[in-house]
């Protein structure tokens, strides 16, 4: 990867503020204000779709900023400045308000589908609670292989550029509110869209299996949401 | 030493019964069994079927020597999708339970692919995390698995060291290395893989390879015994040296076109004077 040793500081150190490290400093850290300040990785199910997208996010974060206990759906969410749910796959209406409410008073929620390899009727389903839960709109998964070989990228263009591997199946965004971030090829593959004082961000193709392959561009991309929320 | 070949080498025709006698009279001590390519062995094959395949092996003075398979190319431990790697794992977990049945102690795994879709990072980490809890079991049912090196085919674990320090990550003393000495092709030389693995070798494929065809043609790189580029003075000094006393296993992708069944003799032939030294 063409990231200088600058760059690299930079988006380490900024990584690191959010996530409320001290950074190296001749001078006493001040006290972290911990309002909208965490980010979390959250996991609603214990069997993820796709485990290697939550065990992507597991090696970026740093323990304290993640949390996958499916009950922890209190005040440790509703304080954080960034929410990512990997590899999703359902949305039962109480999570769904949750993080509605959470994106309202300025949350930044990630949405990431795990529903690229799953069956019709799973998918049905994935459809319909992002729809009535989320007021997402997602099309039938894409097979980017189906056709032989191509270009195996997908290229964000929000907050930052960046060209992340893709994960063979993309369930891509349907016609809706919103700017795209991501596409593949010609295909859209993510958007971004303000609800309340919040940020709903979803992502089509799972960026967490990048993450865990240890992808430098998916690592800079995800600090830069996290800059940003 | 003692030799063995697969009874995927069994003419089509001639059933497991003939094969079987074929493979003793030409002087073989076993026989590998490969999961899913015979029709007397496949993952529908019960508890009781195997053991009565285990039954006529013993009948015909053989017994078997591992428990292959080349179901993992079709659902190898590296797919994306998550089914496929579930059917991966209980390929692995069938291959386990029928060595018991079976009474021998060694599978073969051809443990990630690496293709243009499913990158090499990818594969690694997920041939790690799924060979964990296999090697748990495995163990558990003293069996040992043997992932084998087919490097230019999987694309995957190229040199002995790489190979090493996947064995490393996995940390299982059930999972070790089954050598193929025929697939390193012009990527190395199997007598340092012998050297380097040593105790870690679980079996040791036997086939001769053309180094000059390479592998973008459309003739076999693979060939008899004595016939391609290994140095198998150098082979056979290596296994000396590292002591492996184990099973070697005659796998031959080409086939006579006839008189089929002289190629048992000639290979247990060469398989003779491998293991004497007498080149």
């Amino acid at each position: 990867m063409d990231m200088t040793r600058r760059e690299f500081l930079g988006y380490s150190a900024g990584g690191l503020s959010v996530m409320g490290f001290r950074l190296p400093t001749s001078t006493p850290a001040a006290p972290v204000a911990w309002k909208l300040n965490k980010w979390r990785a959250f996991g609603i199910s214990e069997e993820c779709m796709i485990p290697e997208s939550r065990r992507g996010y597991d090696a970026v974060i740093p323990e304290e900023r993640r949390r996958f206990d499916p009950s922890d759906t209190g005040d440790a969410v509703r304080c954080c400045s960034l929410v990512i749910l990997p590899s999703l796959l359902f949305l039962t209406p109480p999570f769904a308000e949750l993080f509605t409410g959470c994106m309202n008073r300025g949350t930044t929620v990630i949405v990431e589908s795990g529903a690229g390899f799953t069956s019709h009727r799973t998918f049905r389903r994935h459809r319909r609670e992002l729809r009535e839960g989320l007021q997402i709109s997602v099309a039938a998964p894409v097979d980017l292989w189906s056709k032989g070989s191509t270009a195996p990228y997908v290229e964000y263009t929000w907050p930052r550029r960046a060209k992340v591997r893709d994960f063979s199946r993309v369930v891509p965004p349907g016609e809706q509110p919103g700017e795209i971030i991501a596409w593949a090829g010609d295909l859209p593959v993510a958007f971004k869209r303000r609800v309340g004082a919040g940020t709903l961000i979803y992502l089509g193709s799972p960026l967490g299996p990048a993450l865990w392959a240890g992808d430098v561009e998916a690592r800079r991309w995800l600090f830069a949401v996290a800059l940003a929320a | 030493m003692k030799k063995s070949i697969g009874d995927n080498m069994i003419p089509k025709d001639w059933g497991l019964e003939r094969g079987l006698e074929l493979i003793k009279k030409a002087g073989f001590d076993g026989i590998e069994l490969w999961l899913g390519d015979v029709p007397w062995f496949q993952m529908a094959t019960t508890d009781a079927q195997v053991r009565e395949l285990r039954r006529k092996v013993e009948s015909a003075g053989l017994v078997v020597s591992n428990v292959s398979t080349g179901l993992h190319w079709a659902s190898p431990l590296s797919a994306r999708d998550p089914a496929i790697r579930a059917q991966a794992a209980r390929i692995v977990e069938r291959q386990i339970e029928t060595a018991t049945l079976l009474g021998t102690d060694a599978i073969l795994v051809v443990a990630g692919l690496v293709t243009e879709e499913v990158p090499y990072n990818e594969v690694y980490q997920r041939c790690v995390e799924a060979l964990k809890p296999l090697g748990e079991k495995a163990a558990r049912a003293g069996v040992k698995i043997g992932c084998e090196n087919c490097n230019s085919e999987q694309r995957f674990l190229l040199s002995p060291r790489e190979f090493a320090q996947f064995l490393n990550d996995i940390n299982s003393s059930a999972v070790g290395l089954h050598l193929d000495v025929g697939n390193i092709h012009d990527t190395g030389f199997a007598e340092q893989w012998i050297e380097i693995h040593g105790p870690r070798i679980t079996r040791i494929h036997l086939k001769d390879v053309l180094k000059h065809r390479g592998r973008s043609g459309d003739q076999s790189v693979y060939t008899n015994l004595f016939l391609g580029d290994n140095n198998w003075p150098a082979i056979r000094a290596a296994m000396t040296k590292v002591g492996y006393d184990g099973w070697l296993i005659a796998e031959m992708e080409a086939r006579y076109r006839y008189a089929p069944d002289q190629q048992f003799y000639d290979t247990a032939q060469a398989m003779d004077r491998l293991i004497s030294g007498r080149f």
